[in-house]
């Protein structure tokens, strides 16, 4: 259901340690929004998409259509920007467009440090990751079961789906909404219906409400911290003096 | 509409983390004394909150063909209650954002601010409010959905207007631009909404025996 996860697992980058992509991830967002746009954003797009593309040797087609998907909204943003309403009409704002150019600049840099965090790093990982760092055990757990659930209720959606297609289900906005409606009312009993049956699975078993996995990722290691760090401090310096 | 990565300045993105941040601890310290007293209920926590990401997958036919996900604010807030909410749609904000590049990390406060505090919050108040005057259930449920997709983006547009106000008339004017366009593109988004939260529900409740598990469901959630 979801290219991200599918890549996330299958890239060249998934074993690295989860805390050089973190923090190469995080540090690169935080970067792109204390510096100025201009050079730095334009920096990091460069860095982040390389890393993503060159070093994790992620499917260029799943990348670029992840990173034209928030399009829309940055459409809305911009325009705001650069337009000003006044009593007798729609004009340009002053200096609209400069502030527009650095808003999609830094959202750009943004966008394609999320999708290098996304897309190299299963969100299993992340919230391992959390649950380390001392996010309470019962929420990660709630997380971690969710993300288990949320594949195999997909599949279910798309069969629904399917289904009501063939039988005109989608012939008009009506019916779409109509369908739409029953696949949401059928798809809750269903979700509750294999949580319960998972439950007796787990109960018989002697489950006491802690799910103990296995975790053979490598550790993080000095150079590859260092090798991060280095990244980050060459595009700190070179936004702020460039 | 979720606000996307790197929108927002970063004064704005920290406030909005703190503002959200008390209504997220809240709702998971009640998460919490409900897990400990009955472990069993992560998985139904877990299964409805799947059922609620697999939901906002999902399209909605829309008058003005914009980008229309349901939000499922509605439908969660009547059915969990707006506490456990806070919990869960962060966690499914999370997963938006990880596992469809929909929504942002840095922006991840503000979005949790407007989809999974004060959106649940209004539908559920609407939904109290519509009941104890007595109307109908279709009814209640249907403003409770709209108004809640609404209230979410007017926070929204407020929290834009906010990060971005207009060079001359400010936050108001901001607001104006924003909510203009947001209102063309939502307000039938969110009657869309209403009428398949009515359409859910009404199914739902029409299905012996596991509308009561629901109704145990929102009961140990609230």
């Amino acid at each position: 259901m979801s290219p991200i996860d599918r890549e996330a697992h299958l890239n060249r980058w998934r074993q690295k340690p989860l805390v050089e992509k973190l923090l190469l991830a995080l540090g690169m967002m935080l970067l792109a929004l204390a510096l100025k746009p201009w050079p730095a954003a334009a920096l990091i797009t460069a860095v982040m998409t390389g890393a993503t593309l060159i070093g994790a040797r992620v499917s260029p087609r799943v990348w670029l259509a992840c990173a034209t998907a928030p399009l829309g909204f940055l459409t809305v943003g911009v325009v705001s920007l650069v337009l000003r309403i006044e009593l007798n009409g729609v004009s340009l704002a002053p200096g609209g467009i400069e502030a527009a150019g650095s808003l999609a600049a830094r959202s750009a840099a943004g966008v394609t440090c999320l999708l290098f965090l996304a897309l190299t790093t299963p969100t299993c990982d992340l919230l391992a990751g959390a649950r380390r760092v001392g996010v309470p055990a019962e929420i990660i757990e709630v997380a971690l079961l969710m993300y288990r659930f949320l594949f195999i209720l997909a599949d279910e959606v798309s069969a629904m789906d399917a289904a009501q297609a063939a039988r005109l289900g989608h012939a008009s906005k009506g019916r779409r909404l109509r369908s739409l409606g029953l696949v949401a009312a059928n798809l809750l009993p269903r979700a509750l219906d294999r949580a319960r049956r998972m439950e007796i699975g787990l109960a018989a078993r002697g489950w006491r409400g802690e799910m103990r996995v296995l975790s053979d990722r490598p550790g993080t290691t000095l150079r590859g911290v260092s090798e991060v760090a280095a990244v980050l401090c060459a595009t700190a310096f070179l936004g702020i003096f460039a | 509409m979720h606000i996307m990565e790197g929108f927002l300045p970063v004064g704005h993105a920290v406030g909005w983390f703190a503002a959200s941040t008390p209504f997220v601890v809240a709702g998971g310290v009640s998460l919490r004394r409900i897990l400990r007293k009955a472990p069993e209920t992560r998985l139904n926590l877990a299964a409805a909150g799947a059922f609620a990401f697999v939901l906002s997958a999902l399209k909605l036919p829309s008058v003005t063909g914009s980008c229309s996900h349901p939000t499922g604010v509605g439908l969660g807030a009547v059915i969990f209650g707006p506490s456990v909410m806070a919990v869960l749609g962060t966690i499914i904000l999370l997963f938006q954002a990880l596992l469809l590049a929909h929504g942002g990390l840095t922006t991840l406060g503000a979005n949790v601010f407007s989809m999974a505090i004060v959106g649940p919050w209004t539908s559920f108040a609407i939904w109290k409010a519509l009941r104890g005057l007595g109307a109908s259930i279709a009814i209640s449920v249907f403003f409770a959905a709209a108004l809640g997709d609404i209230a979410t983006y007017a926070t929204t547009a407020m929290q834009l207007a906010f990060a971005y106000p207009d060079s001359e008339t400010g936050f108001v004017g901001a607001l104006v631009k924003f909510g203009g366009i947001f209102a063309v593109t939502q307000i039938p988004l969110a009657i869309a909404e209403g009428l398949l939260t009515v359409v859910a529900l009404n199914a739902l409740s029409g299905r012996a025996g596991q509308a009561n598990e629901v109704a145990v469901l929102s009961g140990e959630a609230r």
